[in-house]
């Protein structure tokens, strides 16, 4: 009898080496692999006068996630990916993590329709469906970029899109006359689950149809609909919110420099049914856009009115929600004051971050993202956009610059308007090929400026502006075993007003900010790249957040950091 | 192909001038603006005959909306009405006055001060209104049990413990001259004393409508806001008993007719207009009747004073007890 339970084992055992070795081709692995040690301290004034919080906390994790890629047969491919994780100071299985990170299945069929079921990520456009970048991360220096990316992979975030999950499927049709092509491509996702004596469940369908008229002529039709199943519930009000956004583009060239012109427009309607209180309300977008990409650079220049009704869950939820509590030193000074979301936070805490669509407008802090807090949806808006990109000065600099200057289509709470005005210009310097050096020399500069005015009387005048300077050098020491060090100084002036929403999103208060901020960034410290996907760093970073208006005590933090990153 | 680049450049400015006029969420000058008075307060009807049904108004504009009050104090008889509203503009719509009070004593024929004043402003109006004649509360849609102008109605009976008084006052009255006062210390038993106002004996012999939820009983009564040294609390507990006739035998039958009570504290100084529903009346638990309220079929109201025995000294005069129907007689 024993034996045989031996047989079982030793088969259950070695069943992945037997699968792999016979059908070598059905499966396959890729994922990432990170190893992950800080630790904090309080520094400055604070280390002396905070006696309450602990001097420094720590800790890292080991951390392997390994995706599983199966294909019974051609047309199909089952993904898993399995988190492990052993965070340090555990032993004998003592915090030790296993989860499921993903669970998905794709496949075509007949060679013709595409579809994906289970985890899926999505986008659509830019006012239906997009996952938009966390504040002030357009144009940051490269060696905050680790930040970035471990952020961005621990909250899902691809790109621009959502995770979400449901059933997903895409197909075209080729034809040979006027249209050339046809694509469509239709959703359905359960963005919430039943709650127990809660709110209904909330189901997204989307859909989009994209007519290729010529190899010039795009037209195309996207639409999603979110909204609450009341069966689901023993409630009486049920959410819904369509949205449809129909896009036209001409492609074409001007004295051999091509170009592409985007017209799109659409609109949205937002409600609760079933609520006699609840308002219903509709609003509408419209962008046009001009892009030519020439042999120095690509210049966009766009005009852009979204409506202050204009509601679309899929494009207005935030990434950062600033009601999540910080990971390092939620708490501090001997009033246990709790820390807000800061710059710090925003670059390197993957906590304060969202994966939920949210049926309301989300909170957002103007000092770090006050002209368009939710993209290009950001409601209230009429304006123009300029950008450069790309811009190769000479072999050894290049430039980036983007200008928008918005304006509120009604003003809040006044019939005087908020003008916005946003400037963002990044550069480039190898120093190597300037100097002529064998090996790698790069500064990288940018600055991320905006500002809010507001005329009228003295109780309604806004008058803001935040500034983010930031810089990096790196420079190779041996083959791939770069020095770095970088820096970013923000500052925040000025007052600026905040509207209280209630739960219908409509404005009922209005609270008026005043700012002095100066938070300041520094790190230092090595980085091999091993390839472009497996690097290490260590550094030493300083963090320094200081409130003149003295609302909230000047909080300082020194980290040392290690990171060993692998995708595998 | 012309056509439709020359469509992509118009459309922008197409949307540009989709500006719209109304402002998003409430107005940041109401919230935050400092008030200006753009138009004075002004009295349209001063010297109103209120007893023949004429009105006062008032008018004032103001640079925004705001919490604003006008409060009328009778010069003489210290009665005073409270107006109050939320606008950018007083108006008819919204201070029209007939002469009604909102503290007791009722107004009379007088000359009274006027103040407008405004919520998280400091800006005060004052001015003066002037009352010819007072509003007559008695009228087809009431019956008046008492008012005590004409003495106290000795088939009114009752029962006061010894030292405690009920006696007729003249001269300070909610309204008129006369109110019955009631007072005293009794420290042996809860009743301070009790008066029953048969239906026989009312001073209006008119029927009480049939439906108890349109029908109100209204009274006045003026407390000292006594305070038991016992138990913190006020001394002075008032009682109303509404004893039926159901079956017309000009007798209240406690084994098979219905009661109701009313009861409550006089923590309050002055004179106050109590007033309540008889369908919110509760019958006692030893009510032997069919507990449907029958209010045509009222064979008399009994008010008691009550106090703690222990808690000492208390005081509750009455006056003005009538009847009123769909709304009480101060709405």
């Amino acid at each position: 009898m024993k034996k045989k339970y031996l047989y079982y084992l030793l088969l259950f055992v070695l069943f992945p080496i037997l699968a792999q070795s016979q059908v070598k081709s059905k499966l396959w692995y890729d994922g990432n692999a990170r190893v992950m040690y800080n630790r904090d301290a309080l520094e400055g004034t604070l280390k002396e006068t905070d006696t309450v919080s602990t001097r420094s906390n720590g800790g890292g994790s080991t951390m392997l996630d390994l995706g599983f890629h199966f294909t019974p047969i051609d047309d199909i491919e089952i993904f898993s990916e399995i988190r492990l994780k052993n965070d340090f100071g555990g032993m004998w299985g003592n915090k030790n993590f296993v989860e499921l990170r993903r669970l998905s299945a794709k496949g075509v069929v007949n060679n013709k329709i595409a579809f994906s079921v289970g985890d899926i990520y999505l986008k659509q456009t830019k006012f239906t469906l997009y996952n938009y970048d966390q504040e002030l991360s357009k144009y940051e220096p490269s060696v905050f970029k680790f930040y970035r990316d471990f952020v961005n992979y621990e909250n899902y975030y691809q790109s621009n899109y959502w995770r979400l999950q449901g059933l997903q499927t895409n197909f075209s049709y080729n034809m040979y006359n006027l249209i050339e092509q046809l694509d469509f491509d239709g959703f359905a996702t359960r963005v919430r689950g039943q709650e127990w004596l809660g709110k209904p469940e909330l189901l997204m369908l989307g859909g989009s149809a994209v007519v290729s008229l010529s190899n010039k002529v795009n037209l195309g039709s996207h639409y999603i609909n979110a909204f609450e199943v009341l069966s689901s519930s023993n409630g009486t009000v049920a959410y819904y919110n369509p949205v449809l956004n129909t896009q036209l583009s001409y492609s074409g060239s001007l004295k051999d420099v091509p170009y592409k012109v985007l017209l799109e427009g659409g609109f949205s309607k937002r409600g609760w049914t079933g609520d006699s209180l609840a308002p219903q309300i509709k609003g509408n977008f419209m962008e046009a856009s001009i892009h030519s990409k020439g042999k120095k650079g690509e210049i966009n220049l766009g005009f852009r009115y979204v409506d202050t009704d204009f509601r679309s869950i899929g494009s207005q939820t935030r990434r950062i929600n600033y009601n999540n509590t910080t990971t390092t030193y939620p708490y501090y000074s001997n009033d246990y004051t709790q820390r807000k979301v800061s710059l710090i936070d925003i670059m390197s805490d993957p906590n304060i971050y969202n994966q939920n669509l949210s049926t309301s407008l989300m909170n957002y802090n103007p000092m770090y993202s006050s002209v368009s807090p939710y993209g290009n949806a950001t409601p209230n808006r009429i304006g123009l956009t300029a950008e450069i990109d790309n811009l190769d000065l000479t072999d050894f600099l290049s430039a980036k610059v983007q200008t928008q200057y918005f304006s509120e289509i009604i003003g809040q709470g006044t019939t005087h308007k908020r003008s916005f005005n946003r400037y963002a210009l990044h550069s480039s310097l190898s120093l190597d090929k300037l100097l002529s050096l064998n090996k790698s020399l790069a500064l990288e500069g940018s600055i991320n400026l905006e500002t809010v005015t507001r005329g009228g009387e003295d109780f309604e005048k806004i008058d803001f502006n935040s500034i983010l300077y930031s810089g990096s050098i790196s420079y190779e020491l041996i083959k791939n075993f770069k020095i770095i060090a970088g820096a970013k100084v923000f500052y925040a002036e000025g007052n600026e007003f905040i509207a209280e929403r209630d739960k219908y999103d409509q404005i009922n208060d209005y609270s008026n900010n005043i700012y002095d901020s100066k938070e300041t960034i520094l790190i230092a410290g090595l980085q091999h790249h091993f390839t472009d996907d497996i690097y290490f760093t260590m550094q030493y970073n300083q963090f320094n957040v200081l409130d003149k208006t003295n609302t909230y005590d000047e909080f300082s933090l020194g980290r040392l950091i290690f990171m060993f990153n692998m995708n595998l | 192909m012309k056509n439709l680049k020359f469509l992509l450049l118009i459309l922008p400015f197409f949307f540009a001038s989709c500006e719209k006029e109304k402002i998003e969420g409430p107005s940041l000058n109401d919230l935050y603006g400092e008030l200006n008075i753009l138009e004075s307060l002004s009295i349209v009807g001063d010297s109103a005959d209120f007893s023949i049904g004429e009105s006062i108004y008032f008018t004032a504009s103001f640079s925004k909306q705001v919490d604003w009050t006008i409060r009328i104090k009778g010069i003489n008889s210290g009665s005073v009405k409270i107006i109050s509203g939320k606008s950018n503009e007083i108006n008819q719509s919204n201070s029209t006055w007939n002469g009604s009070s909102t503290l007791l004593p009722f107004f009379i024929a007088e000359d009274c001060d006027l103040e407008l004043t405004f919520e998280m402003h400091d800006d005060t109006i004052y001015n003066q209104v002037n009352v010819q004649s007072a509003k007559i509360y008695n009228n087809e849609n009431t019956v008046l049990i008492t008012d005590f102008e004409n003495g106290f109605n000795p088939n009114f009976t009752g029962f006061f413990q010894a030292g405690c008084t009920k006696s007729l006052v003249t001269n300070g009255a909610g309204e008129g001259n006369k109110y019955l006062a009631q007072y005293g210390t009794c420290d042996w038993d809860w009743l301070i004393g009790y008066v029953d106002y048969f239906s026989d004996y009312w001073y209006d012999q008119e029927d009480l409508v049939n439906d108890p939820t349109k029908l109100y009983f209204n009274i006045m009564i003026n407390g000292a806001s006594t305070i038991s040294d016992v138990s913190d609390l006020p001394n002075s507990l008032f009682k109303l008993e509404f004893y039926e006739d159901e079956n017309g035998d000009d007798y209240h039958d406690a084994s098979s007719e219905d009661r109701y009570d009313y009861e409550f504290d006089v923590d309050w100084t002055g004179w106050r207009m109590v007033s309540i529903c008889y369908n919110d009346l509760i019958p006692p638990s030893s009510n032997a009747g069919d507990g449907i309220k029958h209010p045509d079929k009222i064979f008399k109201v009994r008010t008691l004073l009550l106090a703690n025995p222990e808690s000492g000294f208390a005081k509750a005069d009455v006056d003005f007890l009538i009847w009123s129907f769909n709304a009480p007689i101060l709405d």
